[in-house]
């Protein structure tokens, strides 16, 4: 296999083959080069997020470690096995949230779940899955009734049926108020600690400052940055950066947390 | 191989069963595949509206003799007329004629028959005339008919010469058509079209346009699966809806089904087939549901009133006739009734399954060109 391009500085060489590896990637559309040159792996166990700005290229590239798209150029393997060439296998052992996504009507939650477990010839208890996202009192309820964030909720227990190597969540808290959002925080560090490899994308660095043990930061289809929150935080430091305003130690979604409480409102 | 075993694991078999749920939960579809045909049905049925009926014929009597009124007595007897006679010598035969005429006009009468003064007088050969409307083409045969028979009967009366030639009529099925036999596979094969076409067109365009296609293509699922589940829940219907409709015509209407129950079973699947991938077709061009009703409607529409649902094709120029004999509809009403009503057998409807075979094939072909997964 080739060489991974990018330097991973302050990570244990442990020796194991990176769950996620991707070399290289291209994609345009038109003549828009929304992947130009995506090199980064992820090793099992991590929490690792793509940020960016809208049309950075974050959603591309994930599709295309998703089997869902084909690349121009380059190649992206998950647990060793080539995307492109076996998506399905791929997709048989990673789980996808999208973006936005809906499910069928007149199915119940825990109709949908076993039938999204047969896809993998799996069978599951939908209320213990149900119960890993909060909903196991929604069972019988129909996806268009959730809430916002239960619906987001949802999705995510739709990607556990085939209990995947790698969660995929495509902007998961995109559209959650600062409850829903916070919860599904909570549900992302259950994953972790179990021991999941989580892939997410997100334009809340404060999201990704939380959550990701290491992040890439893309624009215009490249990546400008990659390592730990930390370690970015402390590089821009060391280069001198002062913010002009002195942070204070509590921000406004603090206050509007401590007003209106940390429990869900959805339920 | 005891993952395949499993039908709790088996893909396409959850997925059949869930495609079914689905489609039996919806209410709406439901009205429109069950409900809808049925009212149309005893509407129809019970109305007898549109019955092909008796003969309404008009008689003028202006000879009052004694072979107008044999005449007149055997037409009586004749089932397939209605009659209405009467009788006007001289002056008031020329008023009676004129207020038949006037009957025929407006409608009341299919045709009228004025018996002039010399009939039933010896001498040459009188002429009987008849007033006709010429938009009853199917009335009016019968009722020349009728009245051209009467006539030769009665100058074969007149003349000493005993009969050489006879018909016997024997009915076949001893059962008169009437239009609930004739309307009931038009209906079926109606609504087989409406459901193909309609409930895959627009739920299709759904999942396409909320994402729900995406997000299983976001699975390992095969799409073979998934379609087939589908596809196999409108064809339960469509066997379901010709089971509910000969059950109906049957036992409230008395319609007498003369063919063979798999015979008719297998071409309601067949048409089916071909109005479910109309439908895949149609879903994978519309963009959205504001698009794909008013083009389901364009297809749908014209071969309800050129195929021969409510009336008989012949009906129409013959231009028409030609043209609308390749529609798929056609072939599965000609069939249908071929076979429910005259108890024709299914090979001998070669010609409409071999339609319907190249139907299907076409719009599979182009529903594949045509569909999208977003």
């Amino acid at each position: 296999m080739a060489q991974v391009n990018n330097p991973r500085p302050g990570r244990d060489s442990s020796g194991a083959e990176p769950i996620v590896k991707v070399i290289d990637l291209c994609k345009a559309y038109g003549g828009i080069r929304a992947v130009d040159g995506v090199s980064f792996s992820i090793d099992a166990g991590e929490v690792f997020g793509i940020l960016g700005p809208n049309g950075a290229g974050k959603t591309s590239t994930v599709e295309i470690l998703e089997g869902m798209r084909v690349p121009d150029s380059g190649t992206a393997w998950i647990n060793g096995i080539d995307v492109e060439k076996t998506p399905r296998a791929v997709k048989s052992m990673i789980g996808i949230q999208l973006q936005s996504t809906t499910f069928f009507d007149r199915l119940s939650l825990a109709e949908i779940l076993q039938v999204f477990a047969s896809i993998y010839h799996r069978q599951v208890d939908p209320l213990e899955l149900l119960g890993q996202v909060e909903l196991q009192d929604r069972a019988k309820s129909v996806f268009k009734d959730l809430s916002g964030g239960q619906k987001q909720r949802f999705s995510l227990a739709t990607t556990l049926v085939n209990d995947p190597l790698v969660l995929f969540l495509d902007e998961p808290t995109t559209g959650l108020d600062p409850q829903a959002r916070r919860h599904m925080w909570e549900l992302i560090k259950a994953f972790k600690g179990q021991g999941k490899t989580v892939l997410l994308t997100t334009h809340y660095m404060e999201e990704a400052e939380e959550l990701c043990d290491r992040v890439a930061i893309m624009d215009q289809g490249r990546i400008v940055a990659l390592d730990s929150p930390d370690a970015l935080i402390n590089e821009l430091l060391s280069g001198g950066f002062h913010k002009e305003r002195a942070e204070k130690a509590a921000n406004l979604e603090d206050v509007f947390l401590e007003l209106t409480g940390h429990d869900l409102r959805d339920a | 191989m005891k993952v395949f075993l499993n039908w709790r694991t088996n893909t396409t078999w959850v997925l059949t069963v869930a495609s079914m749920k689905m489609w039996y939960r919806d209410g709406q579809a439901i009205f429109w595949t069950f409900f809808l045909p049925l009212v149309l049905m005893v509407i129809f049925g019970v109305l007898n509206f549109g019955d092909f009926g008796r003969v309404e014929l008009g008689l003028v009597d202006q000879a009052r003799t004694s072979a107008s009124r044999n005449l007149i007595s055997t037409l009586e007897k004749a089932e397939a007329v209605a009659l209405f006679h009467q009788t006007g010598t001289g002056k008031a035969g020329i008023g009676v004629l004129a207020s038949e005429r006037l009957a025929l006009e407006e409608g009341e009468r299919d045709l009228v028959v004025v018996i002039p003064p010399e009939f039933g007088q010896p001498g040459g050969p009188v002429m009987v005339e008849v007033l006709f409307d010429v938009s009853q083409t199917r009335e009016v045969q019968i009722g020349q008919t009728v009245i051209s028979q009467i006539l030769d009967e009665m100058t074969f009366a007149l003349t000493d010469v005993p009969f050489r030639f006879g018909i016997t009529t024997r009915p076949i099925y001893n059962r008169d058509l009437r239009f609930i036999d004739f309307l009931m596979p038009g209906l079926i094969a109606m609504s087989i079209m409406q459901m193909g076409l309609f409930s895959v067109a627009f739920t299709f365009v759904q999942l396409k346009n909320r994402g729900i296609l995406r997000r299983l293509l976001a699975t390992p699922v095969h799409p073979v699966s998934f379609l087939f589940g589908q596809v196999a829940t409108r064809l339960s219907v469509s066997i379901l809806q010709t089971l509910v409709l000969i059950a109906i015509g049957v036992f409230v209407f008395d319609v007498k089904i003369l063919g063979n129950m798999a015979s008719i079973l297998f071409l309601a699947l067949l048409g089916g087939g071909v109005f479910v991938s109309l439908g895949f077709a149609v879903s994978g061009w519309a963009k959205n549901e504001e698009v794909a009703a008013p083009i389901a409607n364009i297809i749908a529409l014209p071969m309800m009133f050129l195929s021969g649902v409510f009336f008989p094709r012949d009906a129409m120029p013959e231009v028409l006739v030609k043209i609308t004999d390749f529609l798929p509809l056609t072939y599965l009403i000609d069939a249908l009734r071929n076979v429910a009503i005259d108890g024709e057998a299914l090979w001998s409807q070669g010609w409409s399954l071999l339609g319907l075979a190249v139907w299907l094939i076409i719009t599979f072909l182009v529903a594949v060109k045509l569909f999208k997964w977003e």
